[in-house]
Order: structure tokens, then C-alpha cells, then sequence
């Protein structure tokens, strides 16, 4: 009998193979096991260690030999784990109270595991797992427990949570998929997934039980599906997936290069949305034009006191840098009371989207504003940059912003400091206040870059991730369609530039719209540029134009997603 | 013994990889090397405490050495923490 279960699809893809069930229970090898005195329980621990340090180093060598250097750092990191003092420390001590080696490394691997657990800091946190991984290959060195073998059929690997060890070991060209049961993305398991384009499913929870060892499955990486034992003609689709796949690979890498223009001629600029000034380096492979949003967030998140302007200036000087010569448009503090920051002193809220953030916290703390405006002034000399204001309601806001913009020039003068005249500013709308207004706003700024995002939740009152209503949100739905149309208008008809940094803007049938609209860039996550741009490729202005006139009559989102999919495939 | 008080100014801090490269330094030299931040002080060449303190970006962090080799030890560990762990 097929079945069906559903996680989150984190690296996409189509997999077929057989079940392995990793990370296997020791407790059936620990009942069993035979202990010795106290002594001889303590004398095993060192062996053992030195057992798996070998068994690490010689998978860095192969990782290394095979040029996958991020796995090898990884497994690196694990060699240095496993000889480490205060480990080793941890391990005899215990071994010596319990009279138990094997028992004795793993409850000194989940003590330690834990002190990283408590840490505010994800990537700490998600240590323990290493830690936790580490001690248990320790244990089955003493226990004599091997991994489990593979011949040469096709493995989707399948556990709680997965030691990246396990996935490390065992060659790309065996392992068809993963599926976790934990939900984390950052976690080493998944981040060896994306290197190997591995398709990945996460967030199963405790459903992951549900999944038999050995049983034949298919996972969809994209829609978060697995089916196991598919029927026939269930595994003939998918088959077919996974050759449209790959031929799409090849299409896509052969796009790189391409402008983003409809078959008569008119072109949008696709740029990239990124978190960390290198995530503008790793876009060039999917051929961005310059960034659309960098999120400023991470100069200001995990950190006791206000970011200077001297840092900041450092992080957006390699984002523009990167750039190569088009435009970084950086996003100013886009922080409420959803991710309270200690410095930021802001109280409880009841309801923080609708409370003191971005712009408003912006606006009432210019030694937050100032640095952040000086900083990106001072790094628009290397570059093409812009400063993005999130969350903004109405025109007072902005003239403040334009106040503000200019006492940090004043400020740079007066220092002496270097910095460009020519930096943009522009607002993001997705407030519908802000969006309604545009014709009036447009007077104002350099440009708009609208949030969708945020716009739909805003003009639906909807909350995305709340399960009872997430069936309600639609870019498509016609209040945030006309809202957009507004927007765009506004901004062609006073001679300033208009985009879009939000999810919608990665959809394909969207972007047609969007063109049609009269829009100049998208900027999206970068691995969504080559399929936007295919899409663009693909049709002429004349005809997404009357499609637009068609659904800007149209009063149902559902109806309007199904007619652009069918017009637009049709073509 | 030979002492050096230094700022941590990569932007990961003494932190992932940086901790790493950091105890690959210290385990080069023979001498005793201590870590200290935040009142905390903790053996170098063990990767787990030096994780564990949490010396992030902006951390005043002192680094102590004892034994044969502890003035290059210093300057070593200087080095590293001054060229920002290589990070761009």
C-alpha cells in the first residue's frame, strides 16, 4: 500500500531508493555488553578515540581527494572533537564512576552536547549533534559495532537526526535522498545535503518513525513529499520528474549569461536577495545583476551592544565590492519585537508586527540610524549602492529618513571622511498605507522595492505560518494585485525605478505580470533566477499585457493563479 | 610567563572555524596556553573551551603562555587574532 507523509522540502529534487534507516539504537549492544573493572573500563576510552581519530582523518583524505573541502572542514572540526582535552577529561572521569566504557562516552558526549544546547547562538547549538555523534562512534568502537553496509543500490537516508559522519561516509552516488526527522536547515547533515545537491526533506518530527527500514520510497525535495511504496504509475511520473529535472539543469546553467528580456525586447533587471556579504560572491553562478535586498540584520543580531559604524562600514563595503559595479540596494534595521535585541531595550509587545519596528525603532534611535546611514554612504565610494527604509506608513517618515540621510553627509564632511553623493533611497512598500500613497510618495524617493511578504500580510490580515488561515494568503489576490499595479504605476509615471524584493517575485507567472506592469527589477533568492528568467525568455510583452488586463478585472486570487498557469503554459 | 591582552575583531569571533584555526595555532607549540574572556579562563588547545567561552566579535580576550616556546607561541597567536583569521 503507497503512503504518503509530508515534512519540509529543503533542497529540491526528485529521489527514488530504498529506506536506510540511519543512527540505530545502541541500547540492544549495551544490554549485552560484558564490563570489566573500573580500570579496564577506563583504559578502553583512549584506544578507542585513537581508533576513530584514524577512521576521521582518513575520511578527511577522501573528502579532500574528491575536492569536497566544506565535508572534509566538517569531519576536520570532528577529528579535533573527538582528541579534545577537555572531552578526553570528561570520558575517563566517567568511565571511572560508572564502571562502564561505552556507557560512560556517551553520557559524557550528552553532558557536553547539552552546555552547547543551552547556548543562544544556532550555530552552537547545533554542535551538540556533532558532539553527540562523536561520542557515540567512540562508544561503538568499544562496543565493536560496525556501520551498517552498502551494496550498490540507491539509500534514502532516514533518521531523527542524522550524524553528518554517517552521511560523509558514505560516497554521493549511494545516498538518492534525505529525510530528517528534526527541522533545523543549518544543521552539518543538511548543509552536506546542498553541497551534494542531494534532494532533502526535513521536519517530520516523530511521523519519521512511521517510515519502514528498506521500504521503497520516493521523496520530492521541493513539495516536501514522501511517498513510500509508490504505485507504478505514481513512480513513472516521477521518473519523468527526475528527467525533466536534469534537463532543466542543463538549460538553466545555459541561461547564466542571458539577459532577463521578453521576445520584443523588454528587459528587467533580476538581482539577488542576500543575508551575508559573501551570499553576493556565491550569486554570480546563477547570473544576478547586482543585490535587490541585502538584509542587514546579521550586523545587528547576535551581539550585546550597537554595531559601529566602522564594522558596518566594513560588511557593506564587501557586499557592494561583490556587486561588481550594479547596484546594492541595502536594506536599513529591519528588527521589531518578534526578534528583541537586548540593546534595543524594547518592551514586551502583544503584537510586534503591528508594533515598535524597522523604521520606527529606526527613527527614534539615531545612534542606531546614523551609524548605519554613514556606514553605507561611506561604502557607496566602492560601488553602486542604495539605502532601502523597511516598513514605512506615510511621507513624514520619509522626509525624517531624508533629514537624517542628510546629517550623516554633514557628519562625514565634517570628519573628513570619504563617502558617495550618489547613494539612492528608496522605501520599501509593503504597508498598504504606503502603497495606496505611492503616487504622492514618488515625489520623495529615488525608488520602491515592494515587500509582498509583508504586503499580503498586511492587506489580507493574515498570518502566513497560522495554519487555520494560511489557505487566505495569495500573491495573487486582487486587493495586493491592484496595490501593486499602484505602485509600479506611481513609480513609472515619476521617472523613478520600481521592484520587488519579495517571495513573488520568484514565482515565474508573477514575473510576467510584473513586467507586464511595467516593473524594472526582481530580486529574489538566487538559485530562483534562472527559471524567472526562462519565464521572461519565453513570452512577448503584448501578450502578458492583455493577461494582465484580464485579471485586473478578475475578483478571485484562486481563479487568477489558475488562469495565468494555463494562458501562460499554453504559449 | 608571557601575557598578551588582545580585541577580537573578525566578525565570527573566536567561534566556529576561527576556533578551530585558533586551537590548531595553540596545539603547535608546546607551552601551556590559557584563554581568557569574561572573567573565564580556559586551556587553548582544547577546542570544546574554547567554544564554550564565547568570544564573539568585539571581545577583549587575554591569552597567556608558559613553557619553552611561549614567546613565539604569543606572537603566533597574535598574528592570528590581528590578521582576523583570514576572514575577508
Amino acid at each position: 500500500m503507497p503512503r504518503v507523509l509530508y515534512g519540509k522540502g529543503v533542497i529540491a529534487g526528485v529521489a527514488i531508493g530504498q529506506i536506510m534507516i540511519v543512527g540505530q539504537a545502541l541500547d540492544e549492544y549495551l544490554e549485552d555488553y560484558s564490563k570489566g573493572s573500573a580500570e579496564e573500563e577506563k583504559a578502553k576510552v583512549e584506544p578507542a578515540v585513537a581508533l576513530v581519530t584514524e577512521a576521521i582523518e582518513k575520511s578527511v583524505a577522501d573528502l579532500n581527494a574528491q575536492g569536497m573541502e566544506e565535508q572534509a572542514a566538517i569531519m576536520e572540526a570532528h577529528a579535533m572533537l573527538v582528541q579534545d582535552p577537555m572531552f578526553i577529561e570528561a570520558m575517563l572521569s566517567k568511565a571511572e564512576e560508572m564502571g562502564n566504557a561505552p556507557a560512560a562516552v556517551l553520557e559524557a558526549a550528552k553532558e557536553t552536547a547539552a552546555l552547547f544546547e543551552m547556548m543562544d547562538d544556532d550555530y552552537m547549538r547545533e554542535r551538540a549533534a556533532d558532539i553527540r555523534d562523536i561520542g557515540k562512534r567512540v562508544a561503538k568502537a568499544i562496543l565493536g559495532v560496525k556501520d551498517p553496509e552498502l551494496g550498490d543500490k540507491k539509500v534514502i537516508l532516514c533518521g531523527h537526526e542524522i550524524e553528518p559522519s554517517v552521511i560523509a561516509n558514505i560516497p554521493t552516488e549511494s545516498i538518492a535522498g534525505v529525510i530528517l526527522g528534526q527541522g533545523s536547515t543549518t544543521c552539518h547533515a543538511v548543509i552536506i545535503a546542498k553541497a551534494r545537491a542531494i534532494p532533502t526533506v526535513v521536519g517530520l518530527g516523530d511521523g519519521i518513525d512511521k517510515i519502514p527500514d528498506d521500504a521503497y520510497t520516493a521523496i520530492d525535495g521541493e513539495a516536501g513529499e514522501i511517498i513510500i511504496n509508490p504505485a507504478d504509475d505514481v513512480l513513472a511520473g516521477l521518473e519523468e520528474k527526475i528527467r525533466i529535472q536534469k534537463e532543466q539543469e542543463v538549460r538553466y546553467a545555459s541561461l547564466k549569461d542571458l539577459p532577463a528580456v521578453t521576445k520584443d525586447g523588454v528587459s528587467v533587471h533580476l538581482a539577488a536577495n542576500i543575508g551575508l556579504p559573501e551570499d553576493a560572491k556565491a550569486a554570480a553562478a546563477y547570473g544576478n545583476e547586482g543585490v535587490g535586498l541585502f538584509r542587514s540584520e546579521f550586523v545587528f543580531m547576535g551581539r550585546e551592544d550597537i554595531p559601529n559604524e566602522e564594522d558596518q562600514f566594513k560588511y557593506y563595503k564587501e557586499a557592494i565590492e561583490a556587486c561588481n559595479g550594479k547596484l546594492c540596494v541595502i536594506r536599513t534595521m529591519d528588527i521589531g519585537g518578534d526578534k528583541p535585541l537586548a540593546y534595543l531595550e524594547i518592551p514586551h509587545e502583544d503584537n510586534p508586527f503591528l508594533g515598535f519596528r524597522a523604521v520606527r525603532i529606526s527613527l527614534q534611535r539615531k545612534d542606531l540610524f546614523l551609524p548605519q546611514l554613514k556606514a553605507i554612504l561611506r561604502a557607496g565610494v566602492y560601488g553602486k549602492a542604495a539605502i532601502m527604509v523597511p516598513m514605512v506608513i506615510n511621507a513624514a517618515e520619509i522626509k525624517q529618513i531624508k533629514a537624517m540621510v542628510a546629517e550623516a553627509m554633514a557628519e562625514l564632511d565634517s570628519e573628513g571622511k570619504e563617502y558617495s553623493k550618489d547613494v539612492q533611497v528608496g522605501i520599501m512598500i509593503e504597508t498598504p498605507a504606503a502603497a495606496v500613497m505611492t503616487p504622492l510618495l514618488a515625489k520623495y524617493v529615488d525608488f520602491f522595492s515592494i515587500g509582498t511578504n509583508d504586503l499580503v500580510q498586511y492587506t489580507l490580515a493574515v498570518d502566513r505560518v497560522n495554519h487555520n488561515v494560511s489557505y487566505l494568503y495569495n500573491h495573487f489576490n486582487p486587493a495586493v494585485l491592484h496595490l501593486i499595479n499602484t505602485t509600479i504605476k506611481a513609480a513609472n509615471d515619476n521617472g523613478i525605478w520600481a521592484g520587488m524584493c519579495g517571495e513573488m517575485a520568484s514565482d515565474p507567472y508573477a514575473a510576467v505580470i510584473l513586467t507586464a506592469m511595467g516593473i524594472d527589477e526582481l530580486s529574489m533568492s538566487a538559485p530562483s533566477i534562472p527559471k524567472v528568467k526562462e519565464k521572461i525568455r519565453s513570452i512577448n510583452i503584448s501578450d502578458a499585457k492583455k493577461y494582465l488586463a484580464e485579471i485586473l478585472a478578475m475578483d478571485d486570487g484562486d481563479e487568477i493563479r489558475e488562469y495565468l498557469h494555463r494562458v501562460i503554459d499554453e504559449k | 610567563m608571557t601575557e598578551v591582552q588582545l580585541k577580537v575583531e573578525n566578525k565570527m569571533g573566536i567561534h566556529a572555524r576561527p576556533a578551530s584555526l585558533f586551537v590548531q595555532k595553540a596545539k603547535s607549540f608546546q607551552s601551556k596556553i590559557q584563554l581568557a574572556f569574561n572573567g573565564k579562563s580556559v586551556d587553548a588547545k582544547s577546542i570544546l573551551a574554547v567554544m564554550t567561552l564565547g568570544a564573539k566579535n568585539g571581545a577583549e580576550v587575554t591569552i597567556t603562555a608558559d613553557g619553552p616556546d611561549e614567546a613565539e607561541a604569543i606572537a603566533g597567536i597574535k598574528e592570528l587574532i590581528e590578521s582576523r583569521f583570514g576572514e575577508e
